[in-house]
């Protein structure tokens, strides 16, 4: 199953792409020979609580999941998972929120936190990784992005290398036709975030590029 | 900690309406700012096509309330971050068509203040959105224009 972990609609402040045109290039994605069967929407700084995607999903058979990017004092993390218990224990506005108080807090209210495009430059996990805060319970970085820079891979690469984490790709994106461009496969089923979470808390999987994915 | 309620700003501007103006529009305006962007539609630029196209007339392209907008005053929400500042981009939501004899009332307010963290590290976002409302009452286009505060130096 190819999910794109890291897509933004209109619903933050720096995309122009709506949830509708995303389904609609993910149409042109599947008539290219390509697979893409869902993707999150992880809108920066905050949760859309009150969006219901359901129907506009099972009208296009795909899974639509909704997620969050947020700022931190160590880079942007990806939640899944997201609850009302979660965001009533961490200000989801806070751009200098602790990450490991943030990487617990997800765990315990039964999401999970991931630092996003690790290897950016200036909020890249890469960068806080070693500055003494406890990381010890981040077990997956996103390792493929498709919005990353010449040498963000690279410094991703080398991260994910020396601490072993597990890995995922997402998309990133911003505008339309750049849903799908890196996703994660998974090896069993998703149909819900609860799922999702189980999966990358303990499933298999791994990121692919929407060119690896040719039926 | 930064939080929206720790960036420091004028909090009374959040909401409250400020004029820009009043505005009449013109045929030639439409006509010399379609011709000034390049449009060659023909319902912002030809009278008798325009007649017979779904508007029954010639309208406005969407962008053509910027010229009322641009360069307009607005109160300083004074924000208390950053040593450098500039424009980060404008939305333009049409509602309803602009036609010649048109007259616009435009006013604005500060819809919102927030911060992000990105590759140059800390930012501080002012948005403000600008109402265009017609001679019926009728709100023609709602324009959000972002402006940024940030350091100049790299974090």
């Amino acid at each position: 199953m190819f999910l794109d972990l890291h897509s933004h609609s209109t619903s933050s402040d720096d995309s122009r792409a709506t949830v509708e045109q995303f389904v609609k290039w993910a149409g042109v994605i599947r008539r290219k020979g390509f697979r893409i069967d869902g993707f999150v929407l992880t809108e920066h700084r905050k949760f859309d609580f009150d969006k219901d995607y359901s129907q506009l999903a099972r009208d296009n058979d795909l899974l639509i999941l909704k997620g969050s990017e947020l700022d931190t004092n160590c880079g942007h993390f990806l939640v899944y998972g997201v609850t009302e218990e979660l965001t009533s224990r961490v200000n989801f506005a806070d751009v200098s929120m602790d990450a490991s108080t943030l990487v617990n807090a997800a765990l315990e209210c039964g999401g999970i936190a991931v630092p996003a495009h690790p290897g950016r430059f200036g909020i890249g996990f890469c960068e806080f990784v070693d500055n003494g805060s406890d990381f010890s319970a981040v077990s997956v970085v996103e390792h493929l992005n498709g919005s990353n820079r010449p040498g963000e891979q690279e410094r991703a690469e080398e991260l994910i290398a020396k601490k072993g984490y597990k890995t995922i790709g997402g998309s990133d994106a911003h505008s339309v036709s750049a849903i799908g461009a890196c996703m994660t496969s998974f090896d069993n089923p998703i149909a819900d975030a609860a799922d999702l979470v189980r999966e990358l808390r303990a499933g298999a999987y791994r990121p692919v590029r929407l060119e690896e994915t040719s039926t | 900690m930064t939080t929206d309620a720790d960036i420091e700003y004028d909090r009374s501007l959040l909401g409250v309406e400020h004029p820009v103006g009043t505005f009449e529009v013109t045929q030639d305006m439409i006509v010399d700012f379609a011709r000034s962007t390049g449009e060659t539609n023909p319902v912002y630029l030809d009278e008798e096509q325009a007649a017979q196209s779904r508007y029954g007339g010639i309208i406005a392209p969407p962008t053509f309330c910027n010229i009322f907008i641009s360069g307009g005053k607005r109160p300083d929400p004074g924000i208390k971050f950053g040593d450098l500042s500039f424009f980060a981009g404008q939305a333009i939501e049409s509602l309803r068509p602009v036609r010649p004899g048109d007259t616009l009332e435009a006013s604005t307010r500060l819809k919102e203040v927030y911060a992000k963290t990105g590759r140059s590290g800390k930012m501080v976002f002012a948005v403000w959105e600008t109402s265009l409302t017609n001679q019926k009452d009728e709100t023609v286009a709602l324009v959000r224009e972002s402006f940024v505060r940030r350091n100049r130096s790299r974090r």
